[in-house]
């Protein structure tokens, strides 16, 4: 069931009414079963894998604890290292045997043995990458010492299988979101609004722009060859905005929905295309799954308290485990690594950088040289996501041949119109970018969903009616259109 | 959760409810098929002896202007292509509202369908142009699966995409300005091959299980309305409904089950092409393409079928009643259109 589905808009209605109908002491209950009704509608079978996971990580969460009560510090680590294995085992097994397959056959084929790749037809269950994430960053915690471990198996469960993050995050933290299971919530009328408002904004990004955007993104990648020029350049720009605006709109509307329920889940986007590095990106794009990074791989790796040689290291190797996360790819390689060497060589010439800077009187804070920063960073970004989006890096390379054949004749013979969005789809998927960097710039100085909650209520319906009404004419749904599927929840 | 908040959320769906009910109509498609069923059903003040309701074979089969301009009688052709008999039964009941006791000619090919739901865009082209009613809603209750259902209630969201593309005729489309068809429209190609897969055979096959429920109900409804029911099959070309999935695989056969049916029910079954000599009927040339009639084929089964009721049913010829006599222009005005 995904969040733009007809069967979600039953579905959550009928959760969130009878959550605050039903008793504090029995609601784990009712969203442990809504929990794993909403992933089993993807495939019963899902089950099994996230049931496994659940166990697994709970029991070795006890015994760890139980070790530490002892100070059995080998046992502890036994537990922990056992544990990792099976549940990273299994995402690998699941997710990278058909690339390590294929690998091995190219790697074999290098050195002239003609060995063939062999492909498993393997289910794949949709967000394993997710919950095993949380779970793990939970067994960790227990090891570190930073939570304990939860008796409740209940209410365990719930955490790694809550409805609202399975399928795409936010990557919870256990110290947070296992509190917050026995937190008793009351309905807040304001609280729900917010909610409501964040959901309905998350699903205009997802709706209005990234599936309107994918339809063009969808021609051109589907035959990278056809084009070059300004299609090529105009699928990459709407790329980057497609795939915030897919995986800010889920982030949004799982946000919201946790809102109306009472739950705080974890800010996942702050305005990633107004960074002013590669590094600041980071810290603004995907932030639950950034810090999971940082708190589990980057800092056990040394960080930045080590050599500059280690340092670039570590940064290089957190990017391409990155890359392979978000899928079975070495197209999601290359994709994660550019961006390591992004931040390597920021590191690298930053004293230069800085000197050349102080050389031409350039002041840092002007607005000129922040917006140049931004745009800079969003090129860098965008570059990058075309690694992201291809299906093999041939279809990649085709795609940056593109962007430098330049073709004048298609900016005049109306061939852009014709790549999935006709003149006004295409005007509709422009004001809806417009309408994004609009928010974000300025949600940075305004609480905007306050702004709306404090309109008079006539104005506050006519605003609540249009919004809906711009997502029920606009939005990319039905059988007319593909719509698409969040592309997170691939990974 | 607060009773306020929650009247407030029904509130609000309740006016949103409205709006795209309200903007509904300006999304459905402008065709032929929603001219003549709003006509048809709702708009004229004609009343109608005899109805023709089915698919697309009928639609194309049956012209009520031939049968006019040589009997007098007053027909008109609900058909409407993919039509299931699910939504042929609903529609016939909208019909009864207004017509009473007409005689009603049930094509009987969508019987074949074994699907449990006609394709989205046929069961459209009859659900869409019925008005809102307690008809309207348990056809879409029965005739579309659960997760369209919202779809057919509120049409918008089914057409929503149409936005970019609508035209003045969306707001203001003139159903009258189809009428005079009286709901037939038949191609003009020759299909130039003879029908490949036509085999006398005494198989019975059974009817598929809703079509059976469906047929079952209309015949009921004809007799609680009291109206005369036929029922009659248009030339076709099987080979391809037999090879089809969603489709019985011997529609021959499954028309011997339908002929002993109706005899039990003493129903009349016209099977027209078991009467093609008698119509003077050549598949080559008198069909527009495997499975429907051309205009000349249906004017020979639309002559052959009113010379039938002429002969067979007591009905009024209208030809000098006043209250008429925009069917006279109408048959001109459908001929110069045609077959001349």
């Amino acid at each position: 069931m995904s969040f733009d589905s007809f069967g979600f808009f039953l579905f959550f209605p009928v959760v969130a009414i009878a959550y605050f109908m039903i008793a504090h002491r029995y609601r784990w209950i009712w969203l442990l079963t809504a929990s794993y009704f909403f992933y089993m509608c993807f495939n019963p079978w899902y089950a099994v894998f996230l049931g496994a996971t659940t166990l697994t990580t709970y029991a070795a969460g006890l015994l760890i604890g139980k070790a530490d009560e002892s100070r059995d510090a080998r046992t502890k680590k036994m537990w922990v290292v056992l544990c990792l294995i099976v549940n990273l085992g299994i995402l690998l097994v699941f997710k990278y045997l058909n690339l390590f397959s294929e690998l091995y056959a190219q790697t074999a084929s290098l050195f002239g043995f003609a060995v063939p790749a062999v492909r498993f037809d393997l289910l794949l269950p949709v967000g394993i990458s997710f919950y095993t994430f949380q779970a793990v960053s939970y067994l960790i915690d227990v090891y570190r010492g930073d939570t304990k471990p939860e008796r409740h198996l209940g209410k365990y469960a719930l955490f790694v299988s809550f409805f609202l993050q399975i399928v795409s995050g936010p990557i919870g933290k256990s110290k947070d979101m296992l509190r917050e299971f026995d937190e008793v919530h009351t309905f807040d009328d304001t609280r729900a609004k917010k909610g409501l408002l964040l959901m309905l904004w998350g699903y205009f990004q997802k709706m209005v722009v990234a599936d309107r955007l994918g339809l063009l993104v969808d021609t051109v990648y589907g035959s990278p060859q056809k084009y070059r020029g300004p299609a090529s350049l105009l699928a990459t720009v709407f790329y980057a905005f497609q795939i915030y605006c897919d995986f800010s709109g889920y982030s949004d509307i799982a946000i919201g929905a946790g809102q109306v329920l009472g739950f705080r889940l974890p800010t996942n986007f702050n305005r990633p295309y107004f960074s002013r590095s590669v590094k600041e990106f980071w810290r603004r794009w995907h932030i639950s799954l950034s810090s999971w990074f940082r708190d589990y791989l980057y800092i056990p790796l040394g960080g930045n308290r080590c050599s500059a040689f280690r340092h670039c290291l570590n940064i290089l190797i957190v990017f391409a485990v990155c890359g392979f996360w978000h899928g079975a790819s070495v197209t999601f390689f290359v994709w994660g690594l550019l961006h390591g060497v992004y931040q390597v060589i920021g590191l690298l010439t930053g004293g230069f950088r800085s000197r050349v800077r102080a050389r031409l009187g350039i002041r840092t804070g002007s607005a000129p040289f922040r917006v140049l920063q931004a745009a800079a960073t969003f090129l860098l970004v965008a570059f990058a996501w075309i690694f992201f989006r291809a299906g093999t890096l041939a279809d990649a390379s085709t795609v940056i041949g593109g962007l430098f054949r330049f073709d004048p004749s298609a900016l005049r013979d109306g061939s852009l119109f014709r790549l999935g969005l006709d003149p006004a789809e295409m005007a509709v998927g422009v004001l809806g970018i417009l309408a994004v960097l609009a928010v974000d710039l300025l949600g940075r100085k305004k609480n905007l969903i306050r702004s709306v909650l404090n309109f008079r209520t006539p104005a506050r319906w006519l605003f609540y009616i249009t919004a809906v009404m711009v997502l029920v004419i606009f939005g990319i749904y039905g059988s007319q259109y593909n719509a698409q599927q969040f592309i997170y929840s691939q990974f | 959760m607060s009773k306020k908040f929650l009247m407030k959320g029904l509130l609000f769906a309740l006016i949103l409810t409205v709006i795209l009910a309200a903007l509904s109509p300006v999304f459905v498609y402008k065709t032929q098929h929603r001219g003549k069923l709003e006509e048809g059903l709702y708009l004229s003040d004609d009343r109608y002896d005899v109805v023709f309701m089915g698919s697309s074979h009928m639609n194309g089969g049956m012209d009520p202007n031939v049968i006019w301009n040589q009997q007098g009688i007053a027909s008109f052709n609900y058909a409407t292509g993919g039509q299931p008999i699910d939504a042929t039964y609903y529609l016939l009941k909208d019909v009864l509202k207004k017509h009473k006791n007409p005689v009603v000619v049930l094509d009987v090919y969508y019987l074949g369908m074994t699907d449990e739901y006609g394709a989205r865009g046929f069961v459209s082209n009859a659900l869409d142009n019925m008005r809102f009613s307690p008809t309207k809603l348990e056809a879409i209750w029965n005739c579309t699966p659960w997760e369209d259902r919202l779809l057919y209630l509120l049409p918008v969201l089914k057409y929503h995409f149409r936005w970019s593309s609508l035209q003045a005729k969306d707001f203001n489309f003139d159903n009258a300005s189809v009428y005079y068809t009286k709901g037939f429209v038949a191609g003009t190609d020759r299909y130039g091959k003879e029908n490949s897969a036509w085999k006398q055979t005494e198989n019975r096959v059974g009817i598929p299980e809703k079509s059976l429920e469906y047929l079952q109900k209309i015949i009921d409804l004809s007799k609680e309305e009291n109206c005369q029911l036929i029922f009659v099959n248009m030339p076709c070309d099987y080979s391809e409904p037999d090879n089809q999935e969603g489709w019985v695989d011997d529609t021959e056969a499954l028309f011997n089950t339908v002929a002993d049916l109706a005899d039990s029910e003493q129903i009349p079954f016209l099977d027209f092409y078991d009467m093609a000599d008698e119509i003077g009927f050549d598949f080559s040339n008198d069909m527009n393409n495997a499975g429907h009639l051309n205009l000349w084929g249906a004017y020979k089964v639309s002559s052959y079928f009113g010379n039938y009721l002429a002969e067979n049913y007591d009905l009024p010829d209208h030809r000098s009643d006043g209250a008429y006599a925009q069917w006279n222009e109408d048959y001109k005005r459908s001929q110069a259109a045609s077959v001349s």
